[in-house]
């Protein structure tokens, strides 16, 4: 307890620092209306707040994010169990996950736009895309590092090869899923901003766009602090999780 | 008939750098019950031995048989303790590792509890059934590892140096704790390790091969001595003497 408070307070603490460092380089190092200090970004941000824009933008970028991801993952996970287990699938599939994750979902979006238009289809597509390559290559990695010795336990217990697939490599690569998938998640933030300022009618990636556009200094950054603020939680969040459902998969984690 | 025949049994690894002889005709018998302890030097081809008889690797001459019928693959007749414990299911509580075999058969789940429950006091761990295996200490997992081996009532119970990794105080204790589990169950076991002392403390029959490449059997020797063995009684010294010397000329061939 006493630690998580310190930790809390740590997170507290180092905010604050930004925030005061920011404040003091907008008043004496940088003066200029392209700047502001926090306080009117605050301000403008409690705006957004009470007119529900910023919830909007928020809602609809962390829609996309999470319906991608989901898509994403629930393709890569099984691609990337088959690609671990068996050798020709391995042979077969490898090219293309070392061809693709080379071509980032940012260079995909005229192609996205092009094909499913500006709609919601087109971001939950580049947002899966960009998932998809990184959950591949972890599950598949954890397939590989499942210990000799659990396979050959289980085998002189009676396992038959679903038993072995089942009860033993697929909970052993748990842990390297849900890295992959935590990865992607980053990328995922990555990608729908870009998606956003290019083609669409909303969202946190438009917020910034239409404040480029119009000039509001302090609408971009409050849509900044949002984004890292929404990547931080969601992060913690899947920490959370892990730890919560697979901790004692892997205590380091 | 012999539990486990091992007939002219030999095995060469083909790699890269070439080919590697790590058994040569290596042939023996054991009878049902005995605590058969193979001994020898590192590098000798021990733990090849043992890997064929679980079936992890199949003989390149020779064979292998189990109660007559030969020895093909891994399979639940032949338990097998590893010697790291990377082989336990860290996402499985204590409880559910030593049920682990019991669950592979489709046995129900408060069945399969109540015999691991058995063996988890057999191997002096109860009440920490809960736990994972994280949570416990090095000698506490090998005495998981020989309660999933034995809950899951294996023909013969092949173990490959199980208390190497541990420390002194600790491998003395569980040498006991498993001569006290061979006099509960009987069981054939086939015992691998590099320390004379452990090896004329728990088997019935030790087995000193040569050194390798191309190791084999050297000789047999019978240790006829009461059990819980006292380590610094006349007869457990004169048999300790005894495989000394024959192992002493597999370390120091020159001399």
């Amino acid at each position: 307890m006493n630690n998580r408070a310190a930790t809390i307070g740590g997170y507290v603490a180092g905010f604050a620092l930004l925030f005061l460092i920011w404040h003091f380089a907008s008043q004496f190092l940088v003066r200029s209306v392209l700047f502001p200090s926090p306080f009117p970004v605050f301000e403008r941000a409690v705006v957004l707040i009470e007119d529900g824009l910023l919830q909007e933008a928020v809602l609809a970028s962390m829609r996309r994010i999470l319906q991608g991801f989901l898509l994403g993952s629930a393709l890569g996970i099984p691609i990337g169990l088959a690609l671990g287990s068996f050798r020709p699938v391995r042979l077969l599939l490898e090219p293309w996950t070392e061809f693709f994750r080379f071509i980032p979902a940012v260079a995909m979006i005229t192609v996205a736009v092009i094909w499913f238009g500006i709609g919601e289809e087109s971001k939950i597509f580049l947002i899966a895309y960009t998932t998809v390559f990184v959950v591949i290559i972890a599950t598949a990695a954890g397939v590989g590092a499942v210990g000799k010795d659990k396979i050959r336990a289980a085998q002189c217990l009676g396992a038959n090869r679903f038993q072995l697939f089942a009860l033993v490599a697929l909970p052993a690569t748990v842990p390297y899923i849900l890295t992959g998938m935590r990865l992607a998640m980053a990328n995922a933030f990555v990608t729908i901003v870009a998606a956003e300022l290019v083609a669409s009618n909303d969202g946190l990636g438009k917020m910034l766009w239409d404040a480029r556009l119009f000039m509001q200094v302090e609408d971009i950054f409050v849509a900044l602090i949002s984004l890292g603020l929404l990547g931080f939680a969601t992060d913690r969040t899947f920490r959370l999780l892990i730890r919560a459902f697979a901790g004692r998969f892997n205590p380091t984690m | 008939m012999a539990l486990v025949a091992l007939e002219g049994v030999g095995k060469t690894f083909r790699g890269r750098t070439g080919a590697w002889e790590a058994v040569r005709d290596f042939s023996l018998e054991l009878a049902e019950g005995e605590f058969f302890c193979l001994l020898g030097t590192s590098g000798c081809g021990k733990t090849t031995v043992l890997n064929m008889l679980a079936g992890f690797e199949a003989p390149t001459t020779g064979r292998i048989l189990l109660d007559g019928k030969p020895v093909r693959g891994p399979g639940a007749d032949r338990g097998v303790v590893f010697q790291g414990h990377d082989s336990l299911y860290d996402w499985l509580t204590a409880l559910d590792n030593i049920a682990f075999g019991l669950r592979l058969r489709g046995m129900a789940k408060a069945e399969r509890r109540a015999v691991a429950q058995r063996f988890l006091t057999m191997v002096g761990l109860t009440g920490q059934g809960a736990k994972h295996p994280s949570e416990l200490s090095g000698g506490m997992k090998q005495r998981i590892q020989i309660a999933r081996a034995l809950a899951n009532d294996p023909r013969i119970l092949l173990m490959d140096e199980p208390f190497g990794a541990l420390d002194a105080m600790t491998r003395a204790v569980l040498q006991n704790e498993l001569s006290r589990i061979w006099a509960e169950t009987r069981k054939t076991v086939l015992f691998i390790t590099h320390d004379i002392e452990e090896a004329v403390a728990l088997s019935t029959r030790v087995g000193v091969m040569k050194r390798g490449p191309g190791g084999t059997l050297k000789a047999v020797v019978p240790v006829d001595l009461p059990f819980p063995r006292e380590r610094t009684s006349d007869g457990f010294m004169q048999t300790f003497r005894q495989v000394h010397a024959l192992i002493h000329e597999e370390i120091h061939p020159h001399e």
